[in-house]
């Protein structure tokens, strides 16, 4: 029996640490610990709730829009307003244009390395890359030969940069089991999809101003009224992404499966999914949004998510105390120990829903919108089982690889509605429709926001009385998912999908970390602070003299 | 020779990612703009991006170390973000980025061998870029890597470096971490490192994010044309004063309605459409020094004012004082005021006149019955009956008085 440790894991957003216990070659047991507490909802307290949705993006620079949006529509319930169907679509917008930069992002440029080495590209017959790429039907926008030059001369140079003291050598070199060809095809994608995700953040900065950290999404509505020169550029910026999005990710995503298919078999978790649901429709109600609203317990049957039933544990934390507290009514006081596997040892608290870990990921929300049926997502999903030689078994997708493919169906799903709501917009704007903004009429209140960060289910609440916050809440999505055991000391969603994971290597675990980045982690949100809603802790960590 | 670079090489490099020349240039012009030389310095950056590119005589990348502290990751975001030079061609081609905790290949263990080596081997000759606040609450393990606190990380590996780069305000000064009530103790690199006694040079750039494109600028400054950090042009509080040397407004698109008079007053208005000025819903434009107008974000396709939002004065940050970010001094952003706290009070310039008011009025109030207790107020001055014009000048006088009361020496003239 042996640990193997990962700390910090990289190509996330945050800090993080995994400690696994190893066992005949396999991960018997694991803990994940989230390294840093800023305080959060303790600075937007006493704020307003419009200096809220402008603040709370700070929690995290990739999901910036979803924190403001979650924001947004708390305060909205707290104020009592209906946004209009303008804003509407221009907020699906910038958080479609968010989710693209995200999940371009994070499977090019974060998850890929794990499956890609670039350096071995430098073998790659360029001719042959380029007679793969046709076969796998995926696109050849890149010079090959080029772009083999300037790894040569990149590697002549002997410097290392991004790639010092890479795992490419992990389990004696068997572990990145790419051919050099297929390597070069996605070395040339890693580096267009840096482009691409930039374009997608380019939509945001159009309509936001700047990407990350938006400006212009108000509780209310939006600031940002459209002119035609920006609906004509935004139309060229979407048009653009989704043919990349569609000539690219999901031929990619089939090219490295069947070289990695053991990956199909482990990295399950905890088997539950819970999606909050994103992208409004007109109706305005969870049940209709683009991606719908659901839970999915053991036997993924399905139910509507109900707000009573979440729980917040911390007595594996670093705060006082060992209690479970009711949404939203959350407390707690930060206090650091010592980092300890059998107590606390990690700053990430221990959500839970009707009692359980829940998994919130994009793999969440495709399941929840494949059991209701969503046209799209159940034909997309159907085909990918098909061409992975597993017609209709969902089961697959519930493993480190299947997590990281089906997030391509969402990408390509979400890149088709920028287009439709940019039609949409246009059409509205034709026929008249100038309303972007309502303002708040009552300034006294209380409302939740559940929205969808990239990562998953995200939720934020706040009390609000004479326009001032006196109580807020917020559970991030990497929260469910890095949460370390619960009160009954069954460990969290990515802990117990780390168990049974092959290790082949103690120094570099690649396994285990192909495994992490499925969840597609970000420990920059996953910690923070919440408070009662009344606002009463307040005077029990602060006093008139400031914070000791 | 034959291993430095020519300029048709670099061309053809260059062609060979679809970027011209004349964008090249373009983008040469920028950098040198935003490092506040004047757009005829662009042939001499070009040289200098030419001479340092792979195969070059002094072909070694340049070594950094970027470290997230207590970070959102949105500095290092926005950098992923940049098109030209794209963030690929400065991590392959102009720096040798040997440890990120985003970008990095590696993970683990080896991760943190790649920053020891590089701290041990390029001593004195690597850049430290530095994100997010320091922390440092419950002795620095409110932010804990490797097993560490990230104070320690920060200390180690400025100590050697050419130059600390503190990127975002948050690394400024401990940006929304320093707000009230400031849990997890944050401040920024600057303050942490000189009550350490470390004292290597701290560029700071502010910006929630930082524009990647200031970062550039530092970067082509020390980088490319080895500028020593006592040669950079700094502002008192260790800014690139060409960034940050003039405020928003001074480069507002949106200025000519400024002197006009002519404003938004609500969002998704009429007057938004028009591109009015934004100063009624609270833009700090005015108090914010930055050059966010004429860099733009993302790529020049935008920023904040000419999406239809006020400037929040984001690059508000003293680097020596993280109660002074740009949350608390902002706040609330839409409003033309900023709330002021006591302690935990929270007080409104509204409160504080209408408490000054109530003060004085008591005060008043106070004064008149200590007038009246004392006897001062009693009968107040003597009447006076007549003028005292009209009784020096009986002739001239057209007041009427009873004559008992005109003194009989007036009367009879002088």
């Amino acid at each position: 029996m042996t640990r193997s440790v990962i700390d910090p894991i990289t190509r996330i957003e945050g800090h993080l640490r995994v400690e696994m216990e190893v066992e005949n070659g396999k991960v018997s047991d694991a803990w994940v610990s989230g390294g840093c507490f800023r305080g959060m909802e303790m600075v937007v307290e006493n704020r307003t709730p419009e200096d809220a949705a402008q603040i709370v993006q700070r929690i995290c620079g990739v999901c910036p829009v979803s924190h403001a949006h979650a924001s947004s529509i708390a305060a909205e319930k707290a104020y009592g307003i209906k946004i209009s169907n303008n804003a509407r679509i221009i907020r699906n917008l910038l958080e479609g244009s968010q989710f693209l930069h995200s999940n371009i992002l994070w499977f090019y440029n974060l998850a890929a390395l794990d499956y890609v080495n670039p350096l071995n590209a430098l073998k790659a017959d360029p001719a042959d890359a380029y007679a793969l790429a046709l076969e796998a039907g995926t696109s050849t926008n890149s010079d090959f030969v080029a772009l083999k030059e300037r790894l040569s001369a990149f590697a002549d140079n002997g410097q290392l940069s991004i790639f010092s003291g890479n795992w490419f050598d992990a389990e004696d070199g068997t572990a990145y089991t790419l051919p050099p060809e297929l390597d070069l095809i996605c070395t040339a994608h890693y580096l267009e999809a840096l482009t691409m995700q930039a374009k997608a953040s380019e939509i945001s900065a159009l309509l936001g101003g700047k990407m990350p950290h938006i400006m212009t999404l108000v509780p209310g509505g939006t600031s940002f009224v459209p002119t035609d020169q920006k609906l004509d550029d935004l139309k060229g910026l979407v048009d653009e992404l989704y043919t990349w999005v569609a000539s690219t990710m999901i031929p990619d995503t089939l090219a490295l499966a069947p070289h990695y298919a053991d990956a199909f078999d482990w990295g399950k978790g905890c088997g539950r999914y819970l999606a909050w649901g994103v992208f409004e429709n007109q109706s305005m109600e969870m049940v209709d949004r683009y991606l719908p609203m659901g839970v999915l317990d053991d036997s993924l049957s399905l139910s509507d998510a109900q707000e009573s039933l979440i729980t917040e544990y911390v007595g594996r934390s670093w705060y006082k105390g060992s209690d479970s507290y009711n949404a939203p009514y959350f407390t707690t006081e930060p206090e650091y120990t010592s980092y300890d596997v059998n107590d606390r040892y990690t700053w990430v608290k221990c959500p839970s829903y009707d009692g359980k870990p829940y998994e919130a990921t994009s793999l969440s929300r495709i399941l929840v919108a494949y059991k209701r049926n969503v046209p799209f997502v159940v034909e997309q999903v159907d085909s990918l089982l098909e061409a992975l030689g597993a017609p209709g078994q969902i089961s697959i997708a519930q493993s480190t690889l299947g997590r990281t493919a089906i997030r391509q169906i969402e990408t390509l799903y979400i890149a088709g509605l920028m287009k439709e709501w940019v039609d949409e917009l246009i059409e509205a704007v034709k026929s008249g429709d100038g309303e972007y903004f309502r303002k708040p009429e009552g300034i006294t209140g209380a409302g939740t926001g559940f929205w969808e960060a990239p990562r998953g289910a995200l939720y934020h609440s706040e009390e609000v009385k004479d326009g001032k916050i006196t109580g807020y809440q917020i559970i991030i999505p990497s929260t469910w998912n890095l949460a370390p055991r619960d009160a009954q000391g069954v460990p969290g969603p990515l802990e117990q999908a780390l168990v049974g994971v092959p290790v082949g290597d103690i120094e570099k675990p690649i396994n285990a970390l192909r495994t992490v980045h499925s969840f597609d982690p970000c420990t920059a949100c996953a910690v923070h602070i919440t408070e009662p809603a009344t606002g009463k802790s307040f005077e029990t960590v602060t006093s008139p003299w400031g914070v000791k | 020779m034959e291993t430095e670079a020519t300029v048709s090489e670099f061309q053809q490099m260059l062609s060979a990612r679809g970027v011209s020349r004349r964008s090249f240039m373009k983008l040469c012009g920028a950098v040198a703009v935003a490092a506040g030389l004047s757009e005829l310095a662009a042939p001499r950056v070009a040289q200098a991006l030419e001479s340092s590119v792979i195969g070059a005589a002094k072909g070694k990348l340049y070594p950094v170390i970027w470290i997230e502290g207590a970070s959102c990751t949105g500095c290092t975001e926005a950098f992923a973000k940049l098109e030209a030079p794209d963030a690929a061609s400065i991590v392959l081609e102009m720096i040798s980025l040997n440890y990120s905790e985003t970008l990095s290949a590696a993970a683990g263990e080896s991760m943190e061998l790649a920053k020891e080596q590089t701290i041990k081997e390029c001593a004195g000759n690597y850049i430290l870029v530095y994100e997010g606040a320091v922390l440092e609450g419950w002795g620095g393990q409110a932010l804990r890597v490797a097993d560490k606190p990230g104070t320690e990380h920060l200390y180690e590996a400025a100590e050697s470096a050419a130059v600390v780069v503190a990127l975002g305000s948050c690394a400024v000064n401990g940006g929304w971490m320093g707000a009230h009530p400031n849990q997890a103790g944050a401040l920024g690199v600057q303050e942490y490192l000189k009550k350490q006694g470390v004292g290597t040079p701290v560029v700071n750039v502010p910006g929630c994010p930082a524009n990647p494109e200031w970062l550039v600028a530092v970067l082509a400054d020390v980088v490319l044309l080895s500028l020593a950090p006592s040669e950079l042009d700094l502002t008192s509080e260790g800014k690139p004063a060409g960034i940050f040397g003039q405020t928003v407004h001074d480069n507002c698109e949106r200025r000519g309605h400024f002197e006009n008079g002519e404003f938004v007053y609500e969002f998704g208005s009429k007057e938004e459409a028009l591109g009015y000025c934004l100063y009624p819903l609270g833009c700090r434009g005015p108090q914010t020094k930055a050059n966010c107008g004429v860099v733009l974000y993302n790529n020049r396709r935008s920023w904040c004012v000419q999406a239809g939002a006020p400037c929040i004065g984001c690059c508000e940050a003293n680097p020596n004082d993280p109660g002074h970010n740009w949350v608390e001094v902002n706040t609330p952003f839409y409003k033309r005021h900023r709330d002021l706290r006591i302690g935990d009070w929270m007080v409104q310039p509204g409160t504080i006149a209408l408490g000054i008011t109530g003060i004085l009025a008591a005060a008043l109030v106070v004064h008149g019955f200590g007038m009246k207790i004392t006897g001062r107020m009693d009968g107040g001055a003597d009447f006076e009956k007549v003028r005292s014009w009209d009784a020096k000048h009986p002739d001239k006088s057209i007041g009427k008085y009873d004559a008992a009361d005109v003194p009989n020496d007036k009367k009879e003239g002088r």
